[in-house]
């Protein structure tokens, strides 16, 4: 795709302090998943205390990688400014093994051979020297 | 449950054209509509003693004049005691009417008049409208930096919806027939051009599977309405609109948190609202549904109880909405041809049920109307607002 010398750089995240675990974790090629544990649920994205019990005796815990895709687009065009270049990319509500759900992009893939449902495995991409975003792509 | 029945009213509306006008700041969409909506409830303007503005999201500077009492100021109102912003994105209407009745029932207040305008038509560049949509509502943690925007929250539910029903790409696109068809009798509507299925089909690709013309589109506009308590009400008019019922279910912030993006919180918005008013989904004449893709109309109209699930996108494409139809629904034409104001595009909604039970809505007048039901919601589909008017109050078998 065109990549346009005019068009702003990438947003990275506005991290919380508690999410910083999940993000040292993902430079290191990592998924983790906040854990409660009083009552052991685990918990996307991270918050301050548990937001089913209210406990705020939280760890992390490595997770599967594994999920499927609950619903997806692909981008053809009016993306925001930072992602022009990028299209046509895939946005998708990823649901983990763990049952939690998140969004990531899906990728490695012919974007319009993906369905609702379709298992998948996180990869990892490098956004700069501190953000590295867990992206997915369909399991083979 | 059901003492907060009909006790209090909208007794008058005001409303500007949507459209794109430059040369006309947003002040004068908030005072010209204003004046209509005083002019319309037949009161003095003096018999105002509250003030609720929303946010207009173009100008933070601007929403700060609102908030610091400008309208109060340049329409000359005497007797205010209070000007306090409610905003809360696409449901700002329906959070302002709930406080506005609660402030008139517990006798904090005696006429409210609530004020919406924005500048999104000419305020913001096309691309500064996605680039402000893509942060808005959005989590900067967890979204953002996928390329998250309005498009593919949108297209998201879509495809799930698709998926799980099987409703097609012709029906979701009848929504917009549906709309537009009101929208030709609606001298405030942007798109006022008779639009095929056909077309909207055609254009251009935004996020699978939301085309261009299932897409919202920004402009300029404003609308106002004033709330009283029944009894005043009465004797403003034979025929004023009864807030019967409200219900409402926030769901989320990041959209990617929602379990269920084809449902979200409307059921259970639902069935509170119609259980206070003390009607049933078959009761109602006219539905005013939030409609800033067609994805949402279908939903809230199902899971409200309009339709049974996976059955609304038939009842549009056969004309069931439309014209004519046996339920009448988003009579002024909609956010996707009236056009999307911000926080306006549920206030014209509310505005417009408020019309057809009073028997106000001109060409658009559905006849016999005395119940509407209107639906409003937030952020990234964040809440499920539904509110329930009426020209008489039910009378309920205990």
């Amino acid at each position: 795709m065109s990549s346009d010398a005019a068009s702003p750089p990438k947003p990275v995240p506005i991290v919380q302090p508690w999410a910083q675990p999940f993000w040292d974790a993902t430079r290191q090629h990592r998924l983790v998943l906040q854990t409660c544990n009083a009552c052991h649920r685990p918990i996307h994205y991270p918050r301050i205390a548990c937001p089913y019990c209210g406990a705020d005796d939280l760890g992390w815990r490595e997770a599967s990688g594994r999920g499927t895709i609950y619903s997806y687009t692909v981008v053809e065009s009016n993306a925001p400014s930072a992602f022009i270049g990028d299209m046509p990319y895939v946005v998708a509500v990823i649901r983990l093994a763990e049952g939690v759900q998140m969004l990531s992009n899906v990728v490695e893939c012919e974007p319009g051979e993906l369905r609702c449902d379709q298992p998948v495995e996180v990869v990892f991409e490098r956004l700069d020297d501190a953000f590295t975003l867990p992206k997915f792509r369909p399991v083979r | 449950m059901n003492e907060r029945r009909g006790r209090t009213a909208i007794v008058g509306t005001g409303e500007v054209p949507t459209g794109r006008f430059p040369d006309k700041g947003a002040i004068s969409f908030a005072l010209e509509a204003a004046r209509h909506a005083i002019r319309d409830a037949g009161i003095e303007k003096d018999e105002i003693d509250f003030v609720i503005p929303t946010t207009a999201v173009f100008s933070f500077q601007f929403s700060n004049e609102l908030t610091t009492c400008r309208l109060v100021e340049e329409l000359g109102l005497r007797n205010v005691t209070a000007n306090a912003t409610v905003f809360s994105g696409g449901s700002s209407s329906t959070n302002a009417l709930r406080i506005a009745s609660a402030l008139i029932e517990t006798g904090r207040a005696r006429t409210i008049l609530f004020v919406h305008c924005d500048k999104l038509g000419t305020g913001v560049s096309a691309q500064g409208g996605i680039d402000l949509f893509s942060t808005a509502g959005i989590s900067m943690e967890w979204e953002v930096p996928y390329g998250q925007h309005y498009s593919t929250v949108a297209a998201l539910a879509t495809q799930r919806y698709k998926y799980e029903t099987g409703t097609t790409d012709e029906q979701l696109s009848a929504v917009c027939v549906s709309n537009r068809k009101w929208a030709e009798l609606n001298p405030n509507a942007f798109f006022r051009k008779p639009l095929t299925i056909e077309e909207v089909m055609a254009s251009k690709m935004l996020s699978t599977p939301l085309r261009a013309k299932h897409s919202n589109m920004l402009f300029d506009g404003g609308a106002a309405f004033i709330v009283t308590s029944a009894d005043r009400a009465r004797e403003l008019t034979p025929r004023p609109a009864y807030v019967l019922g409200e219900g409402g279910v926030v769901t989320h912030f990041a959209y990617h948190q929602e379990p269920d993006l084809t449902r979200f919180g409307w059921s259970r918005a639902g069935r509170q609202a119609f259980a206070e008013a003390g009607i049933g989904p078959q009761d109602i004449d006219v539905a005013e549904i939030y409609d800033s893709y067609p994805i949402y109309q279908l939903i809230a109209f199902e899971e409200i109880g309009l339709a049974h699930r996976g059955d609304a996108g038939r009842l549009h494409f056969e004309g069931e909405t439309a014209p004519g139809g046996r339920i009448p629904t988003t009579t002024d034409g909609g956010m996707l041809s009236k056009g999307h104001i911000g926080a306006g595009g549920s206030v014209s909604l509310l505005v417009e049920a408020a019309r057809q039970v009073m028997g106000r809505a001109g060409p658009r007048q559905v006849p016999d109307c005395r119940f509407a039901v209107e639906t409003a919601v937030g952020g990234t589909y964040m809440d499920a607002q539904v509110t329930i008017l009426g020209n008489e109050i039910p009378r309920v078998a205990r």
